[in-house]
């Protein structure tokens, strides 16, 4: 029998006239990472709120690190942490003094909270700044302080909730790197996002929200292969009509050409990527740059949904895995 | 990686708990406070405006039976604070209602009952230096606790006592508002009708009947009359024509009780039941 951290059947919750959830079923196998991706009002926050205890399903069933949310609640509490998209920090206090509070309501003792404060203003890299008011903190400073207070116990289940949104892309990339450490550590996290990079980078297992229902769950590359389209990309020093040609016939079928950039589909990923570079390569065209795109969050929602959201059709995100960088002499 | 779970395991350890929990969260709210100069100076001045203000202000044109207006006047400014301090916990309990760190308390697993009691019993807490420069204030306009040490600290003690609950009325009033700006504005409410329809500033005897009913029962004539009784400054003024006035030590004391009694469970119900 598999050990699930989270395991939760037929969630459903209305705010008034909203249905913010409709049936969401949920098993996350203990020590992994399961990202719940989706836009704003998807029921994503909804979820981690009912799983956290925070609020009370109307219909369903959640029991985390082994009890019942809704029936057994404290118990829940004393083996889980919780970071969500508000600061909860008090800003008038120092750093060490809010992991310090934090701990005595998690009843390790005053003697254990410091030290485990202490610990993890090490761990996060806030040790100078422990002595300091949380309101001279930057904001990615204040997150990493908020994700320490939810460490103090090593929680068997933490509950990321948009761990990375509007942090800048340093602070950002710092969060991933702190969340794969924790993994690598056995704890079990359940996050949400509204990016499929971030999923992509941090989830062994994703599951789509749209309007309080699931649409879809996987491993990131199946739903980004479900989703279709992920395409290699060509640019060129400058747009002369014989080079795309070129280009285009290197790439094989389905190239098509916007400006000075060459896209074409690459079904098998990173290996269709290397064979493509070893025709153009072959071909001994002038090429600026070449690397993979992957589908953006509103391309996989198309795919899964049909709906097309806001989103202008070619307009994907480069993503660094894979990319290569040719000589443009 | 080991869990560290904590976990009550008789309803003595969840009790004790409980108590850790509130003595934490009364801690949290106390170290915030000290980190605001401007509030600490303004609750530091308000006494000796007061004090002033009503002592000269109205001593000037109020006489009160057996003679001095300002030492009769002490007593209503101290219970008077305690309102001022309810209202201050109304504002505290709403702006905390609409912040993340209420959602960080609720998944914690502590006592439903610990940031409430934080509150109140931090509010108590904190008005304790702006006390000691009302009773400086209050000694040099010439007020005087004549009762002994034992009446004196007793007076004071009933005095922190009402102000807990007074706390808790403005706890409920903090999670009734729809937003900090409303509990700001229905705190006034209890300020202003236990404030002027009692016994704090004039001797209720001359107002209209109807008023005068309102006033005799109001929880703030109770605890004015007593800590005058425990002061020793109601000498010369005509014996209260009610039972609840009479007794004002035990019906203070009663009416703290019955107030902590339907408001405690209360809020902390609507407390753990409020969910942004």
């Amino acid at each position: 029998m598999t050990d699930f951290a989270i395991r939760a059947d037929g969630l459903a919750k209305t705010f008034g006239r909203t249905q913010a959830l409709r049936d969401v079923s949920l098993r996350v196998p203990a020590g992994s990472v399961c990202a719940l991706l989706g836009r704003n009002g998807a029921g994503k926050t909804t979820t981690v709120r009912i799983l956290t205890t925070l609020i009370r399903p109307d219909a369903g069933r959640a029991e985390v690190a082994g009890f019942d949310a809704i029936r057994q609640p404290q118990r829940v509490r004393a083996r889980i942490g919780v970071t969500g998209q508000s600061a909860t920090m008090d800003e008038l206090l120092t750093g060490h003094q809010n992991l310090d509070i934090i701990g005595r309501l998690y009843h390790l003792g005053a003697a254990r909270s410091r030290q485990r404060a202490d610990q993890l203003l090490a761990q996060f890299g806030l040790e100078h700044a422990a002595g300091r008011l949380v309101k001279t903190y930057s904001g990615g400073m204040r997150r990493r302080l908020d994700l320490a207070a939810s460490l103090l116990i090593d929680p068997e289940v933490l509950f990321l909730d948009e761990p990375t949104s509007g942090l800048d892309p340093v602070s950002r990339a710092e969060m991933w790197q702190t969340i794969r450490d924790l993994v690598s550590r056995g704890t079990t996290v359940l996050l949400t996002t509204q990016h499929l990079e971030e999923a992509d980078q941090l989830a062994d297992e994703v599951v789509v929200l749209a309007g309080g229902v699931i649409v879809a769950a996987g491993a990131p590359a199946e739903l980004s292969a479900a989703a279709g389209h992920t395409r290699i990309r060509v640019s060129l020093p400058v747009a002369r009509p014989q080079e795309l040609r070129d280009v285009a016939a290197a790439l094989g079928p389905g190239a098509e050409a916007h400006g000075r950039v060459v896209t074409v589909p690459a079904p098998d990923g990173l290996a269709s990527l290397a064979a493509a570079v070893r025709r153009l390569a072959a071909s001994g065209v002038d090429v600026h740059d070449v690397g993979l795109e992957h589908p953006t969050l509103e391309e996989v929602f198309a795919g899964l949904t049909g709906d097309q959201g806001d989103d202008t059709a070619g307009d994907h995100t480069a993503h660094d895995t894979g990319r290569l960088e040719t000589a443009a002499s | 990686m080991t869990t560290l779970v904590i976990e009550p395991h008789t309803p003595a350890g969840r009790l004790r708990f409980a108590v850790s929990d509130a003595v934490t969260a009364t801690r949290r709210f106390v170290l915030r406070s000290a980190r605001q100069p401007d509030i600490i100076i303004g609750s530091l001045l308000m006494p000796v405006i007061f004090v002033v203000l009503f002592g000269y202000v109205f001593g000037s044109s109020i006489s009160v039976p057996g003679g001095n207006y300002r030492s009769y006047l002490m007593s209503g400014l101290f219970a008077q604070s305690t309102l001022f301090a309810s209202a201050t916990v109304a504002v505290a309990v709403a702006t905390d209602m609409t912040e993340g760190v209420i959602d960080r308390f609720k998944t914690l697993p502590i006592a439903r009952s610990s940031v409430l009691i934080g509150r109140t019993v931090s509010s108590v807490i904190i008005g304790l230096p702006s006390l000691a420069v009302m009773i400086g204030c209050g000694l040099a306009v010439g007020w005087r606790p004549l009762g002994g040490l034992g009446s004196t600290v007793f007076a004071f003690v009933l005095l922190s006592l009402f102000g807990f609950a007074m706390g808790w009325v403005g706890a409920a009033i903090g999670l009734l508002a729809r937003s900090p700006q409303s509990a700001d504005a229905l705190g006034m409410v209890p300020s202003f009708l236990l404030g002027f329809i009692s016994n704090v500033f004039v001797d209720p005897a001359r107002m209209p009947a109807w008023l005068r009913v309102a006033a005799d029962w109001n929880p703030m004539s109770a605890v004015v009359a007593a800590t005058r009784e425990l002061f020793r400054t109601a000498q010369g003024q005509a014996p209260a024509s009610v039972w609840s006035l009479q007794h004002p030590i035990t019906t203070t004391l009663a009416m703290t009780a019955v107030l902590l009694a339907v408001l405690v469970p209360l809020c902390v119900r609507r407390y753990s039941r409020m969910s942004r």
